[in-house]
């Protein structure tokens, strides 16, 4: 422990702006005294740790621009962690989420925000998520999400949406109007067709990432995929994949099952060792 | 006006009657009325302090003689007694004869018809020159022909002003500087910076940059022209960008912090980086090409940090790159 106040010890006196916490078996970050009065910081990592929570104090440290929190036991937020005005950079992956606090979408500048690997779906989202229009990526893969929100089109700044190995029926055509997505991640999910909206986007330059494998797509569909995901794309702008596409909607075909590959994921195991 | 006492055989000049002994009479410049008839022609009644105006030989009370013969003003509307101005086909008090647009007194100036109005000369001349598409000098007030010359915002003629420094005649080249003109050469000489946008010279904060000065406001992204204000700007083929502009159109973007990226690029998993911002995801160690690193969702993920991801997922990753290879 007496290393932990060290390096809070050192960045006080040296207002370090960097402080790198990861890996070291924290459980409470009461474990860290001082922590949040070290206003002056601006990158906090403390991924790989055992923390169950982060504490309301969180909203202290006003100077924070990125927070690393991958790999912990998290299963609650503070409502004061989006006060951090000029938090960019938000990791939550890897935790135990299964909602969010109330109003967590009032972060002013967030950027980037990875909530990977939780147990989210979308009755997790507080209503004011998708208010978040600073948003660049958004990474969401490992989740539950059955549907997904079509409100996704005010985030207007999205370069990067990863929903991979989430359990998606559909994909919403909103996500159509994303102009500046660059990759789009929707493999392992139970799709059987692509909005044709979808056909606005440019996904597949060499800069850009498609990946939707691992989909139970119907037929047509499944074909242009062997041949290439350009494929993909000149074929659901056809006027023949529209009038299929309405047909099926049309149709109400019932969704595929759920596939039970995620069941043994670590954030749904009970904790055994849980201290305190 | 005077009363006097009786004279047997007056008559008055109105009524032609005498007076009797105890009645009193009024003379008026020698005509003698009885009391009763000393009265206005048009109301009949006395006159109010014994005032009243003649014409043709008959007498009126003021309000009466104003009411048939006095000329009402054009503007107020009201009698005009003394100097009355004839003009534009009305009467006028001299003080409401005025310019139709600047509203000084014309009565003593003279006056120009211009387009159913009277005028003072100046403002005719500047109607005249708006008409034409020209400025009227602000201090001979006739029309600038040439070039006018732009002096605490009026223009002038240039004629009529000397450079500040030289004492040569100005033309419109000439140049304002802290509230004096000089020529163009003199005001050149005086070292003050000249705004390579407008072209006027710059004497609040001055902008250097590419190899000029700028007035802030007028130092502007090449794409959007909104002003730098202060902000970083980018330069590229002698232009100045916003990021914005620069990096859509010449710009390597860093994933990470979402800057133009300066230096070297660190081009991997179909995205660019700043050399420092290439980094793990999961613990922000600084990554370089080479390190092993594994991709996770297109993201660089350090060897140490995928040691510790739960067996379950690896495996599952594992599995759906082969599918993915398929
Ligand atoms: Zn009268
Ligand atoms: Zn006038
Ligand atoms: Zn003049
Ligand atoms: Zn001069
Ligand atoms: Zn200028
Ligand atoms: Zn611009
Ligand atoms: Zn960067
Ligand atoms: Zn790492």
């Amino acid at each position: 422990m007496s290393k932990l106040k060290k390096i809070v010890e050192d960045s006080k006196n040296q207002k370090m702006k960097v402080i790198d916490l990861s890996d070291r078996g924290i459980q409470n970050l009461n474990e860290v005294p001082g922590l949040m009065m070290l206003e002056h910081v601006t990158h906090l990592t403390m991924s790989h740790n055992k923390l169950a929570a982060v504490p309301p104090s969180i909203g202290e440290l006003v100077n924070l621009e990125m927070l690393n929190l991958f790999n912990n036991h998290i299963e609650e937020l503070p409502t004061s962690l989006s006060g951090l005005m000029k938090l960019k950079i938000l990791n939550l992956g890897m935790n135990r989420l299964s909602h969010l606090p109330r109003g967590f979408g009032s972060f002013a500048k967030l950027e980037m925000l990875d909530l990977s690997y939780n147990n989210l779906s979308e009755n997790s989202l507080p209503s004011n998520f998708f208010f978040m229009t600073t948003l660049r990526t958004l990474y969401l893969a490992d989740n539950d999400f059955e549907t997904f929100p079509a409100n996704i089109n005010k985030l207007q700044d999205m370069q990067v949406l990863s929903l991979r190995d989430n359990d998606l029926i559909s994909l919403p055509k909103e996500v159509g109007e994303l102009l500046k997505l660059k990759e789009l991640h929707i493999q392992g999910n139970r799709l059987t067709v692509l909005p044709p909206e979808l056909g606005n986007l440019e996904l597949t330059g060499p800069n850009n990432v498609f990946k939707a494998d691992r989909n139970p797509w119907v037929a047509p569909i499944l074909e242009q995929f062997m041949l290439g995901n350009s494929h993909v794309f000149g074929y659901i702008r056809s006027d023949t994949y529209k009038y299929l596409h309405g047909r099926h909607i049309h149709a109400e075909p019932a969704p595929p099952p759920k596939k039970d590959d995620k069941a043994k994921k670590a954030c749904r195991k009970p904790l055994h060792n849980k201290n305190k | 006006v005077s009363m006097t006492s009786q004279l047997s055989q007056a008559s008055c000049i109105r009524c032609r009657g005498g007076f009797s002994s105890d009645e009193h009479m009024v003379n008026s410049n020698g005509e003698i009325y009885h009391e009763d008839c000393f009265v206005c022609a048009q109301c009949f009644q006395k006159f109010p302090e014994g005032l009243f105006y003649e014409f043709e030989g008959v007498k009126y009370c003021e309000h009466d003689f104003h009411m048939l013969f006095a000329p009402c003003c054009g503007k107020c509307e009201e009698f005009i007694i003394g100097r009355v101005i004839k003009a534009m086909n009305n009467n006028w008090h001299p003080e409401c004869f005025t310019c139709k647009l600047c509203n000084t007194p014309l009565a003593d100036v003279g006056f120009v018809k211009n387009a159913g109005r009277s005028l003072c000369r100046p403002c005719h001349n500047r109607e005249k020159a708006l008409g034409l598409g020209k400025y009227v000098c602000n201090k001979c007030h006739s029309i600038i022909e040439e070039e006018p010359l732009r002096f605490k915002g009026d223009p002038y003629h240039p004629f009529h002003f000397n450079c500040d420094n030289c004492g040569k005649e100005l033309t419109a080249e000439a140049r304002e500087l802290r509230g004096e003109l000089y020529c163009l050469p003199c005001h050149d000489k005086q070292g003050i910076p000249i705004c390579g946008a407008c072209r006027r010279p710059i004497e609040e904060r001055v902008v250097s940059a590419m190899g000029k000065h700028w007035h802030v406001e007028h130092f502007v992204c090449a794409q959007c022209e909104k002003p730098f204000l202060g902000q970083k700007h980018y330069e590229k083929n002698g232009h100045a960008y916003c990021e914005l502009h620069y990096n859509q159109l010449f710009g390597d973007v860093c994933y990470h912090c979402n800057g133009v990226i300066d230096g070297d690029v660190v081009s991997a998993l179909n995205k660019s980086w700043c050399v420092k911002h290439f980094q793990c995801t999961c613990c922000n160690t600084k990554l370089t090409l080479k390190n092993k690193f594994v991709e996770y969702d297109m993201k660089p993920v350090c060897r140490k940090c995928y040691e510790k991801f739960p067996l379950e997922l690896k495996k599952r990753l594992k599995k759906a790159a082969e599918s993915e290879k398929k």
